[in-house]
Formats: C-alpha cells, sequence, structure tokens
C-alpha cells in the first residue's frame, strides 16, 4: 500500500499520541525511581533525572518483606498459570474437536462464568475457604485465580484447535492412538502458541489480582506483591521513592516475561478473538 | 471436523467444568442463600428472613444512586475505551517501521498490577510533584492546580481516564483482530473506483468492523463493570460517595460494616442486572447477525 504524504504525517501523530500515552507514565515512573527525594516532588518536574540515585531500591530491600511477596507472586501465578492449562486444554480439545450432547449449553455456560461479577463470590468464598483451610495460603489464592483465568482461556483456544487440519488426526486414530497420545504428540505441538498465549494470560491475570489476595490473605509473609505494595502505600507517610522502586520491582517480571513471549499471546489474541 | 466419541468428551470437559461449578457456582448459590437470611459476621448464624434484604434494598437510596453511578461509570468507560481503542486498532493495521514492536508493547498497561497503575496515576495527578497539572497548565488549559480526587465528578471523570488507559489496548488488540480479517481486495477495489480514504473508511472497515464493535461492547460493558480495585484503591468510593459504584458498596456493606447477608442481596441483584443485560444482549447480537 502506498500512501500520500498527509497520510503519512496523521499516521505519525497519531502513533505518536499513543505512545506517548503508554509510554510516558512509564518513562516517569522509571526515572523517578532512581530520582533523588527533593527531585521526585520538585514543583517543576524533570523529564531527564538530574540525579541518580539507588537508595530509594535499598531502602525498600532493607525494610519491607518485598522480596518474599516477589516469590510469593512468582509461585501464585507460575501454578494457576499450570493449573489452567491443564484444565483448559483438555476440555477445549472436547469443545472444539468433538460432538457430544449438550456441547453448546456447556459451553455457553462457561461463557457466563466469565461475565458475573468477581466480588459477587468473594463473600461466599471466604466463608467457604474458612471451613476448607485455605484461608491464608497460597493454594487458595492459585485455586482462586485459576478459576477466574479458566472460561477466557478456553475461548481463546477455540482458533487454535481449529485450524488443526483434521486428517492428521484420523490418520493417528487408524493407527490407533488414543486421545491422549493424540493430544500430546500431535494437537499440543501444533497449538503451541496458542498454549502460549493461554499461558501468558493467566500468569497475568494471577499477576496482577488484587482483591482476592486482600482478603484472602492474611499473614504478612504470605502477601503476593500486590497486596504487599498497597502495605507499604499505608504503613508509611507517602514515600513516592519508596513506591516508585516498588512499582518498577513489580514491572520487571512480567516486562521479562513479555519480552520473551509476547508476541505469541498478541498472536493467540488477535487470531481466537470474537467469533 | 468433529467426531462422536461416546463418554469420552465429558471425561475430557469435567474438571474444568467441576473446578468452575466449585469455585464459582456454589459461592454463587451461597449468595442467594445468604440473601435470603440475616448474617452480620462470616461465621455467624442467622434466621430466615424470606425477602425482607430485598426489600430493605429496594427502598434504600443509596443502592439507586450506586447502580446509577455504575451506569454512569460503564457507559463512560465503553465511550473513552471504544474511541481509544479503535483509533488505536486502525493505526495498528497499518504497514510503519516498529508496528511489530508496537502490537506486542501496547498492552504494557494491562500486564502491570493494578495497584501499580493506581499508585502510578496518584503520583502523576497528585499536586506534589504530579505531571498532569504542570502540563494541563503549560498548554493554557487551566490556571492552578486541580485536586484531581478532591470532587465527585473530577474524582469519577480521572477514575474513568485512568481505567480506560489501563484496558483499551486489550481492546485494541480484539479490533484489530476483526479489522485484519478485512480482505485486502475489498480496498483495492474501493481505491480502483477512486473512492478516498474516509470513504472507504465509511463503506467498508466501519460496516465490517461493526459486528466485532457490538461483541465487544458486550464483553466491555461486562468487564468494566466488575472493576472494584482501581476505584477502592484510589478513593474508595468517596468523596461523599460519588464513585461509589455497586461493587464499593457490595465490598464495603461485607468488610466494613459487616452486614454480610445485606452484601449478599446487593450482590445477587447485581448479578440478575448484568445476566439479564448479557442475555439480552446475546440476544439482540444474533438477531443482528442474522439479518446481516
Amino acid at each position: 500500500m502506498n500512501r500520500t504524504p498527509a497520510w503519512n504525517i496523521v499516521l505519525g501523530v497519531v502513533v505518536g499520541f499513543f505512545t506517548l500515552l503508554i509510554g510516558l507514565p512509564f518513562w516517569w515512573v522509571v526515572t523517578g525511581s532512581i530520582k533523588a527525594p527533593q527531585e521526585i516532588i520538585a514543583r517543576t518536574p524533570t523529564f531527564f533525572p538530574h540525579s541518580f540515585t539507588l537508595q530509594h531500591f535499598d531502602k525498600l530491600l532493607s525494610s519491607s518483606d518485598y522480596p518474599v511477596y516477589l516469590a510469593n507472586s512468582l509461585i501464585i501465578a507460575s501454578a494457576s498459570t499450570v493449573i489452567t492449562l491443564l484444565l483448559a486444554v483438555p476440555a477445549a480439545y472436547a469443545f472444539f474437536r468433538m460432538r457430544f450432547f449438550g456441547r453448546e449449553t456447556l459451553y455457553r455456560a462457561i461463557l457466563l462464568a466469565y461475565a458475573f461479577p468477581s466480588i459477587v463470590v468473594l463473600i461466599p468464598l471466604f466463608g467457604m475457604f474458612v471451613r476448607l483451610g485455605l484461608v491464608d495460603t497460597l493454594l487458595g489464592l492459585v485455586v482462586v485465580n485459576a478459576a477466574f483465568a479458566l472460561p477466557f482461556s478456553i475461548w481463546m483456544l477455540r482458533s487454535f484447535f481449529a485450524s488443526v487440519p483434521k486428517e492428521i488426526e484420523e490418520a493417528a486414530i487408524m493407527d490407533g492412538a488414543g486421545v491422549f497420545v493424540i493430544l500430546r504428540r500431535i494437537m499440543i505441538p501444533l497449538i503451541a502458541p496458542g498454549l502460549a498465549s493461554v499461558a501468558i494470560f493467566a500468569f497475568v491475570m494471577a499477576w496482577t489480582e488484587y482483591v482476592f489476595a486482600s482478603v484472602l490473605i492474611i499473614s504478612d509473609v504470605k502477601r503476593p506483591i500486590p497486596v504487599g505494595f498497597a502495605g507499604i502505600i499505608g504503613q508509611y507517610q507517602i514515600d513516592w521513592g519508596l513506591l516508585l522502586s516498588g512499582s518498577v520491582l513489580a514491572i520487571l517480571p512480567v516486562v521479562v516475561l513479555f519480552g520473551l513471549v509476547g508476541r505469541w499471546f498478541v498472536r493467540g489474541l488477535t487470531e481466537g478473538a470474537v467469533k | 471436523m468433529l467426531r462422536e466419541s461416546g463418554i469420552l468428551p465429558f471425561l475430557l470437559v469435567a474438571p474444568a467444568l467441576l473446578f468452575l461449578a466449585a469455585i464459582l457456582g456454589w459461592p454463587l448459590v451461597s449468595a442467594l442463600l445468604l440473601s435470603l437470611q440475616n448474617i452480620t459476621i462470616i461465621g455467624s448464624e442467622g434466621r430466615w428472613v424470606g425477602l425482607s434484604n430485598y426489600q430493605a434494598i429496594l427502598g434504600n437510596p443509596g443502592f439507586w444512586k450506586a447502580a446509577g453511578l455504575s451506569a454512569v461509570w460503564v457507559v463512560a468507560n465503553a465511550v473513552v475505551q471504544t474511541a481509544l481503542a479503535l483509533a488505536a486498532a486502525l493505526v495498528l493495521n497499518q504497514r510503519f517501521p516498529g508496528v511489530r514492536v508496537a502490537r506486542t508493547w501496547i498492552v504494557l498497561s494491562w500486564i502491570v498490577p493494578t495497584v501499580v497503575v493506581v499508585m502510578i496515576w496518584r503520583w502523576l495527578f497528585s499536586t506534589s510533584g504530579g505531571m498532569v497539572n504542570p502540563l494541563l497548565m503549560s498548554l493554557g488549559i487551566i490556571d492552578r492546580p486541580i485536586g484531581f480526587f478532591g470532587r465527585p465528578w473530577t474524582a469519577m471523570g480521572t477514575l474513568i481516564f485512568i481505567n480506560s488507559w489501563r484496558w483499551f489496548p486489550f481492546l485494541a488488540l480484539m479490533m484489530l483482530a476483526g479489522l485484519t480479517r478485512i480482505p485486502d481486495e475489498l480496498f483495492e477495489a474501493a481505491r480502483i473506483d477512486g473512492a478516498g480514504a474516509f470513504q472507504r473508511f465509511r463503506r467498508i472497515t466501519w460496516p465490517l468492523l461493526t459486528p466485532t464493535l457490538l461483541v465487544l461492547a458486550v464483553v466491555g460493558t461486562l468487564l468494566s463493570f466488575n472493576v472494584f480495585d482501581i476505584i477502592w484503591l484510589l478513593t474508595a468510593g468517596g468523596p461523599s460517595g460519588g464513585t461509589r459504584t455497586l461493587p464499593v458498596m457490595i465490598y464495603e456493606t461485607a468488610f466494613k460494616g459487616y452486614r454480610l447477608s445485606e452484601a449478599a442481596t446487593i450482590s445477587v441483584m447485581a448479578t440478575l442486572l448484568l445476566m439479564t443485560f448479557a442475555v439480552l444482549a446475546t440476544r439482540w447480537l444474533a438477531r443482528e447477525a442474522d439479518e446481516r
């Protein structure tokens, strides 16, 4: 496609606008985290930092349980990703490659689960977890996060399963391969990008979740990042340096993960979306 | 493509279904039971009180105010997010240097923990060291710093902006999916027939994208209705109840007011509202799709 110069200018302006809209806040946070305290709250903000200090990171790591929060978050997010995948892949395989009674209804029920207000579940779930002894455990959060990621994950796998040619599967059935062999040897390698996007989705959902973690976790050493971070906000007089460095450390792991596998996620989302 | 396989598909679907039933389905039933009793604190005994909780809620002006604020919240978020996401999706569908990078990293605001989003914007909007006030002042839009969270309507507007900032990239990618399905040949043919860029958008892109937009409007409505953490962490429903949407009211009633049954009642009413909306919207969408 060739474009007129006028179009190129419009395009450039819009691209610039979105780059600033998304990028600028992060630029200010990252640069803010290495500014000296008085520069952070200066009346005329500086775009490029005039000072450099690691004192905020130092204080954060020495005076709070931040490393523990990070570890908890990694455990919770990884475990709920694994559970989501283990539940979503067989279900999606059945939904999108097999015919059975009640298929449409069950699929709709799962999609509906995606729609209802999570806050509604919070109160009864708390009572249920008290009885099961799951309050104040990482396992409890893993279970909740997996449940919330599951409906959308199944939906996302749809187009990936649909794209596997049926001849491959039929040939395998002829050769007498069982369903788990087909799943493991044929389906999973072919839908790997789909698995990657589901994994990222589930990981991000668990990584960013705050409400359930804040209610279901009680002791400080079991807090994931979002709750620990909110605790730092309340615990000190507003110390922006501490909060900015905390933000940077909370962003870093997902950014690294996304840098490695992000393009698969975008592919999965755009190919699986809306149908 | 589909084959009959007896009991096997049920075995494959069962773990996911049972899991969802236990973690989401059963609590929903419990909420319903809770709303018919008068339990205050978790673990305490209650009596069955029939529908009197519902009567009380329907006569409570606070509930109607919260429902109204939820409606404002949902509609405003839908408008702002659709506008931003559509513009972003149209741009991401073009070819320009760095488009691949842009397609991946536009969701940066969505992969970051909500608490961090809240912290970032609280700082940027603050009157000490925040960037927004100086920026608006240098552009001549305002002449002195504003306390954005000080008054109900500016607080609501600011929250809508922050929530839209977090979610629009996700919607933009879904719209991009709809855009990439429009065959290039259509645009080529229109160009040969002498259609300008605006006409191509109006006659091809817009009508072919409408189904996608409608689906996203429904999904987006459900998603933004449920938003709780951003509001709670930034304003906790204030100032003077100006950002107290239904989820905030439910949380407050249950965990600050310790009136569990009342909170469950509001939850059930909210769920009924949402489900009605979802069912009507999907029906309407299906009919639209048939007519096309």
